[in-house]
This record gives C-alpha cells, sequence and structure tokens, in this order.
C-alpha cells in the first residue's frame, strides 16, 4: 500500500509554504484552490495572495478547483527525494517527461501563476520524503 | 560562484553591423583572450552573458579568442528594421547564416563555435554546412531533432512572458547546481522581448531536423565534441547520443549533476569537460 501523506503532513508543507520568505515576494497575484492528488488521495489547496488558508482532504464534488496535479505515488516518491532522479526533479520536467503527471483543468490559470506555483512545488520538493515519514 | 573581486574584468564589448540574406542587422557581442577563435552562442530567449564565466576563465582565454554575441532580438542586439510587421520566429537558415555572417564580419578565420541548448543544436548544423572553415564545434546539451517545448502560453495576453519563460527553464537545471547560478539564469530569461523565446522554440521545436544533415560531418575536417548534463530533460543524453551515433569520430559526454545550462547553472562542475573538449581541439 502506497504511503500517501496524511493531513498532517500537508499542514507541515502549508507551514513550510507560508513561512518562506520568496513566497512573501512573489506570491501577491496567487489567488486560486487547486487540487494536488497522491494516487487517489486528494487534497484541495486554498491559496490566498500566496498563502495556503486551508487543505481540505478528499474534498466533495462541490469544492470546485481551477487545476489539479496528479500522479501515482511511485512519481511523487521520486520527486519529493533529496536527490530526485532525471526527469523527476522539477515539476515542469515531469510534465514534459512523465506521462503518469498529469495537469487538469484550467492550464491558463495554471501558467499565469507559473512562478509562485513552482516555487511552491520546490517546497513540496523539500519535505520530508513520504517513505521515510511512514 | 565565485565571487566578484574589484575592478574593471578583461571583457570587451562592441557593436557589429552585419549583413545576413539581405537583412541589416546590429549586433553586440563581447570578447576576452586570444588565440583560436570560440564564439559561443546562448540559449533561447536570452542572451551572451550567460558565458560570463567563460569569457573571464583566464585558463580558457589564455588559448583562445572567447567571442559571445546577442542573437538579434535578444540582450542588446536589436531587431531589424520593420521588426513590428513580423512575427519573429527563428528559422535554421535564418540562424546558420547569422552565424556564418557574424564571423565574416569580425574577420575571424577556423573558429571552435559552440552553443548551448538551441545554439547547441544549431552548432550541428554549422559542423554540416560549414565544415571546411571551422576548426571544430562543442555542442552543449545538442540534439539533431527536438520537441515538446512549444506552447502557447509562452506569448500570452494574460501571463507575463518573461516570468513564465523563467520559471518555465528554471527546472532544467540539474538540482544540485548552485542556486545563485541558477537564479541568475532566471533573470537572464526573465528580461526577454515579447515572443521571442516562443520564436526561438519554434526554430528549435518545429524547424529544427538535422538527423540527416549531420551524417556528412566529416570529424577529419571538423572536430565535434558534444557534453551533455544528465538533468537535462529538453535535450536529454538520449537525444545527445542519437546525434553523436550519427556523427563518426564524434565524442560525447555526459555530465554529472548538471543541466541545460552548464556555463551559467554551474561553471565549476562545467569547467573541466570544457577545457579537456578545448585541450583536444586547440
Amino acid at each position: 500500500m502506497p504511503n500517501r501523506p496524511s493531513l498532517a503532513w500537508m499542514e507541515k508543507y502549508r507551514d513550510a509554504v507560508n513561512s518562506d520568505p520568496e513566497m512573501s515576494v512573489i506570491g501577491d497575484w496567487f489567488t486560486e484552490n487547486f487540487k494536488i492528488s497522491f494516487e487517489g488521495t486528494d487534497f484541495l489547496i486554498s491559496v490566498r495572495e500566496g498563502k495556503i488558508v486551508n487543505i481540505e482532504e478528499n474534498p466533495r464534488f462541490d469544492r470546485p478547483s481551477a487545476f489539479s496535479l496528479r500522479a501515482p505515488m511511485s512519481v511523487w516518491n521520486k520527486f519529493i527525494s533529496p536527490n530526485p532522479p532525471p526527469l523527476y526533479h522539477d515539476f515542469f520536467a515531469m510534465l514534459m517527461r512523465v506521462d503518469e503527471f498529469v495537469l487538469d483543468g484550467n492550464t491558463l490559470a495554471t501558467m499565469q501563476n507559473a512562478r509562485a506555483l513552482h516555487r511552491m512545488m520546490n517546497i513540496l520538493k523539500q519535505m520530508e520524503p513520504l517513505d521515510a515519514a511512514a | 560562484m565565485q565571487p566578484l573581486s574589484p575592478g574593471h574584468e578583461p571583457i570587451t564589448a562592441r557593436y557589429i553591423n552585419v549583413t545576413s540574406g539581405g537583412v541589416d542587422y546590429r549586433i553586440f557581442y563581447e570578447e576576452a583572450g586570444e588565440g583560436v577563435p570560440l564564439i559561443c552562442l546562448h540559449t533561447a530567449g536570452t542572451d551572451s552573458r550567460q558565458f560570463r564565466h567563460v569569457l573571464n576563465d583566464p585558463d580558457v582565454t589564455a588559448k583562445c579568442r572567447v567571442i559571445a554575441f546577442d542573437m538579434p532580438y535578444h540582450g542588446r542586439s536589436n531587431p531589424p528594421e520593420n521588426w513590428w510587421l513580423t512575427r519573429y520566429q527563428l528559422t535554421t537558415d535564418v540562424y546558420l547564416n547569422l552565424i556564418h555572417d557574424f564571423w565574416l564580419a569580425l574577420g575571424v578565420e577556423r573558429p571552435i563555435v559552440m552553443g548551448c541548448s538551441m545554439g547547441g543544436a544549431v552548432t550541428l548544423g554549422v559542423a554540416a554546412r560549414y565544415q571546411e572553415e571551422i576548426t571544430g564545434i562543442i555542442g552543449l546539451e545538442s540534439a539533431a531533432v527536438a520537441g515538446g517545448r512549444d506552447n502557447d502560453f509562452l506569448h500570452h495576453p494574460a501571463i507575463h512572458g518573461g516570468e513564465l519563460a523563467a520559471s518555465y527553464t528554471y527546472g532544467l537545471n540539474a538540482p544540485s547546481s548552485p542556486e545563485a547560478g541558477c537564479r541568475e539564469n532566471w533573470w537572464y530569461y526573465s528580461q526577454g522581448g515579447p515572443g521571442v523565446y516562443k520564436g526561438d522554440v519554434y526554430f528549435y521545436c518545429e524547424d529544427w531536423d538535422a538527423r540527416e544533415e549531420i551524417k556528412t560531418i566529416d570529424t577529419n575536417r571538423c572536430k565535434v565534441s558534444l557534453l551533455t548534463g544528465e538533468y537535462d530533460y529538453s535535450a536529454t543524453p538520449e537525444m545527445s547520443q542519437a546525434a553523436a551515433d550519427a556523427i563518426a569520430g564524434s565524442r560525447l559526454t555526459i555530465m554529472k549533476d548538471i543541466g541545460h545550462f552548464p556555463m551559467i547553472e554551474n561553471y565549476e562542475r562545467f569547467r573541466p569537460y570544457l577545457l579537456a573538449e578545448l585541450d583536444q581541439m586547440v
């Protein structure tokens, strides 16, 4: 059974994003709800002006999100790693080269927020590996 | 990243007017050193500043006259007349002719041509078309055919093109490369003109296909060195390997812990690879 992130793990991620000095500089225009899906375990992340204000695990269908990032845990485990292998070392790398990493939804909104979202994904990459958190 | 020392760097810079394909261009270039001309070609959407460490490296400039120029529309090289009536889309022929006409205008002979990414790709074309006029090529992150980088968001009225191009390319660095080098490259990318990165990607991903032409390269006349970072997901090691396989006598080295921008993301790590190729070429 793959070790998907817990809500507590995601709340640590929220704290890392919200205390990141760079996000304080670049995040002002990033206000969206988006979803990260870890092999079927979904988290709806609500961002307001570059800060995560809410995370909801497995949200109901009436919680809209602008876009979602989906991948199996085998992909996320390579990404969230101190030494990620080539092609799994970056959000845009996976988008281009890893078929199992899927971006859905309003891709315009995604790319409008590319700078801040990319920073948020780099913070995700630096979180405690999910294997170690088991 | 080496700390800056006070005073002038050895780099000097000038403008030269070049006519290529019947079009007049005002080209900015910077140079340092003496010896075999080493012409440096920047990546898509950026400019010659990416080569500042090569230009400042005494072990390179002791044997090479390093010359890095900005392509038209990039850095301090202006677009040509009536640019506002043309959609910028770089093509293989325009690119190759311009590189050739640039070194002819400078009066240099038998240069080594080194380029990265789209510049690395086009070095393969330089070797194929001008192999009797050059010493060799050093292709950084070279592929004979590339794809997958284009999308309409790269030039879109609802998106900050500079921030997108810079962020879109940031992950092409290796994860262990020093942050300062990666961020410096981000800054250069953020300064591209509207649609220029996309216009370069048109060359790189749509117009460029040298898979047949590179088979004509004779490495007895023109040396071919290819250097590719293991973390490059645009021109992957496999893509460079395919190019090397098509060129008998070529050299290919996969650089560990390097991505798509070796000369700027992590020069200290890239430097031994570069010096080794220059040693066997000069």
